[in-house]
């Protein structure tokens, strides 16, 4: 059976959000585009074990991800686990007070173990729930949860900025400060 | 297509409220990673998708003609 239409525009829309999520993965725009590229094959050779009506975005964000590691494991990358990993302080500096740069951030995000970078990203920024997030992942709901936890914790430690307080009364009290002076 | 754009929920309002539990939906964090992320989302799409969508919906016509 050919693809529907339906299916087809499903894979053009999905597109811009794939690169996205394998940008995350690879750090590298070639390499996202081909991961992308063997993505959307995969996907059109399988289309018939799409069901229509179920979640074609998160559908095909699993095959990037199954693609993505099984890549990693045949050029004999290895995986990191953030249980093992060594916790370095990264120098990274905001630029201003208050203020991170998009730079900065990025130099950050790479630092974090895979899983709890994929926890984060589809979760803060691709805009998947919990349960779609541990679909795509393979993994229980309550992992992506911790995992999305220690992602935010281990930013906040390497961008050294705190949770909710980053714009609050401490930049305007500077504010007042300084139009004092 | 205009469908697709408004269930697509990588930017704006159809972002889920769950992820504010734990990343903090305003927080510096929250912001820059949609920030990061929309950035990528936004680019332009390379031509080579496009071709490749239509070199294989042109191999599925081929074989289903024949």
């Amino acid at each position: 059976m050919s693809a529907s239409a339906e299916f087809k525009s499903g894979l053009l829309a999905a597109i811009p959000n794939l690169r996205a999520f394998a940008v995350s993965l690879t750090h590298n725009t070639d390499r996202a585009d081909d991961l992308v590229q063997e993505t959307l094959m995969k996907a059109w050779d399988k289309h018939d074990s799409f069901q229509p009506g179920t979640n074609q975005k998160a559908w095909l964000f699993t095959i990037l991800r199954n693609e993505f590691y099984s890549q990693m494991r045949k050029h004999g990358r290895e995986v990191q686990d953030s249980d093992g990993i060594m916790t370095a302080k990264l120098a990274v500096h905001p630029s201003q007070q208050g203020k991170l740069d998009l730079a900065d951030f990025r130099t950050a995000l790479k630092q974090l173990p895979e899983d709890q970078r994929e926890a984060i990203i589809l979760i803060g920024a691709s805009g998947f729930s919990y349960e779609e997030a541990a679909e795509i992942c393979g993994c229980a709901v309550g992992t992506i949860k911790s995992r999305v936890s220690r992602a935010r914790t281990r930013l906040q430690e390497l961008l050294d900025v705190s949770g909710e307080a980053d714009f609050g009364p401490d930049s305007i009290a500077t504010q007042v400060l300084s139009t004092n002076n | 297509m205009t469908n697709d754009q408004e269930r697509r929920p990588a930017s704006g309002n159809g972002r889920k409220q769950a992820s504010a539990d734990i990343i903090g939906a305003n927080s510096e964090i929250g912001r820059k990673l949609r920030q990061y992320y929309d950035e990528i989302v936004s680019e332009e799409v390379p031509d080579r998708f496009a071709q490749l969508l239509k070199d294989l919906d042109q191999a599925e016509n081929t074989r289903d003609s024949k």
